[in-house]
């Protein structure tokens, strides 16, 4: 099993203010830059960062080029995922996010991941004017042709349903040829079985329980293995999940200093999400971290705090999506001492996880805490896994993927 | 062995199994058809169906709204009157779309043994 970092860049306001510090943008920048520096150093092999546009305290990540960009001078050996871009083209036009992840690719030596996916909520939606009902669609048009425009010389240009570009050499090309390894955002199931239809990895968002991923891994291999039709030029096998991280030397130190991390993370998607409460957000005006402090006992109770795995399960929603904030919220993840986080880690590696990604970056924790939490889980968690990962899970991998008669490209 | 052949309705099976055969086409307008056409026949088959809920925040939910929309939408009032239906909103239909609605369609099978 791998690891990465997931950032979405969150930025709570002050509880007691309308607005930032006029320093706090600025901060969590160079913060998130000397985070990724720090996990490169120690050995991390991922960092993914999110698209999302006008989600305030919840996402100030809109322009994850350029910030992986700035990583890809920083940095040697962590891959710089995009986590991910939106492709339908009211979002971003497919020749400029080809151009930008072939020039990423040559800027960094060929460390690229390209994540894809759709974004759900309402605040994106309407100010791209996408409409939700296609945007599957146009994700789809837009990431194959995106692929071609990397893969081929020239792009013979394109005459689809959502977008039309004369033939044109698309350039640069990137280093990985055809394209970097390809990724798509799922945040339910379905998504992730298409993944393994359309020969991608999937960039899971349901907070699955080790047993759970089990199930959807052999899923997963199999419809790879038996049904690919692939979308790009090359398969790129893989899944991975969501957790959030901090370690300290006690588990109740490390509660305290996860603060409201994955509280906050979870009301803040779901306020975002939610028809009901995104479509009402005020720009400029609402302060989304108030609401969550100030929300009734029990709101809070469902959302944060933690408990018990069994009662975890008695109350857990049912509804996919809400079960997924739910756990974001409460499930305890990858929260506590290191020999906690080791055990709790080999459950996901023995049900042959390809990768796990840590939300550390959440709500209001703190840098320090940030930093802390990477460089031990680095010197004294990461080794072994990576140890295992190159002895027993390749094996496993090639052992699932024997017969594919499709390319890979694949950096797990 | 395409996971729909674990259906054991013949005439269900057999609905999905046309559908899956336009989606490896691409034929993504067909399968969706076909898909909606085995979803209502699903319902039919396990009236349960129309009644389950899921927990959802401090609510429930109808789980029979989770079925994907993404154009071939379930009318939410047609689930009042106990005979479900779907509206398709267009014609062509992404090879995705068809993916989603078929991986829906038979894992909901799937799980109610239909």
């Amino acid at each position: 099993m791998k690891f990465g970092l997931f950032y979405e860049l969150q930025l709570p306001k002050p509880y007691d203010g309308e607005d930032w510090d006029p320093d706090a943008e600025r901060r969590i920048y160079h913060e998130m830059l000397e985070q990724v520096e720090l996990a490169d150093r120690v050995g991390f092999d991922y960092v993914f960062e999110v698209e999302h546009h006008f989600l305030e305290e919840y996402s100030h990540s809109s322009a994850p080029e350029l910030m992986l960009a700035a990583l890809s001078q920083r940095t040697k050996n962590i891959r710089l995922g995009h986590g991910i871009t939106l492709t339908p083209p009211a979002y971003n036009a497919p020749a400029r996010v080809a151009e930008r992840i072939s020039a990423l690719d040559l800027l960094s030596n060929g460390r690229v991941e390209f994540g894809t996916g759709e974004s759900a909520s309402h605040m994106e939606l309407a100010g791209f004017g996408v409409d939700r009902g296609r945007k599957k669609a146009m994700w789809e048009e837009a990431t194959r042709e995106i692929a071609n425009m990397m893969a081929k010389t020239p792009y013979p240009g394109y005459k689809g349903e959502f977008f039309s570009m004369p033939e044109r050499n698309v350039i640069p090309k990137p280093l990985q040829r055809p394209h970097p390894p390809i990724w798509v955002a799922a945040s339910r199931r379905e998504t992730s079985m298409v993944a393994a239809r359309l020969g991608i990895a999937s960039l899971g968002f349901g907070f699955e329980t080790a047993e759970e991923l089990g199930e959807r891994t052999r899923e997963y291999y199999q419809l790879l293995r038996e049904e690919c039709m692939p979308l790009g030029h090359t398969i790129n096998p893989g899944l991975a999940v969501l957790s959030s991280l901090m370690l300290a030397d006690t588990e109740e130190e490390a509660l305290r200093r996860s603060a409201n991390g994955p509280g906050f993370f979870s009301y803040s998607l779901g306020y975002y999400y939610n028809p009901m409460t995104g479509s009402r957000h005020a720009p400029g005006r609402s302060n989304v971290y108030r609401r969550y402090r100030d929300s009734a006992p029990e709101a809070r109770a469902m959302l944060g705090g933690f408990v018990e795995e069994a009662e975890l399960r008695r109350t857990e929603p049912g509804e996919e999506v809400q079960r997924a904030l739910y756990r974001a919220a409460r499930a305890q993840g990858s929260i506590g001492t290191v020999e906690r986080v080791r055990e709790h880690l080999k459950r996901y590696e023995e049900q042959h996880l390809d990768v796990l990604i840590f939300v550390a970056q959440s709500g209001d924790r703190k840098h320090e805490h940030i930093m802390e939490s990477i460089e031990r889980f680095g010197k004294e968690v990461l080794p072994e896994f990576k140890d295992r990962h190159e002895t027993v899970h390749r094996k496993w991998r090639s052992e699932q993927l024997a017969g594919v008669e499709f390319p890979i490209h694949s950096s797990i | 062995m395409p996971k729909h052949d674990k259906i054991q309705n013949e005439e269900l099976r057999g609905l999905i199994a046309g559908a899956y055969t336009s989606m490896r086409a691409g034929q993504g307008g067909d399968a969706v058809r076909a898909l909606s056409q085995a979803y209502l026949r699903l319902l039919e088959l396990k009236p349960e169906l129309l009644g389950k809920r899921v927990a959802m925040g401090r609510g429930s939910m109808l789980a029979a709204l989770r079925w994907p929309m993404l154009g071939a939408n379930l009318k939410w009032e047609s689930l009042r009157t106990g005979k479900p239906e779907i509206e398709l909103v267009r014609e062509h239909f992404a090879v995705s779309e068809a993916m989603t609605y078929y991986e829906y369609t038979v894992e909901t099978a799937l799980e109610v043994n239909a």
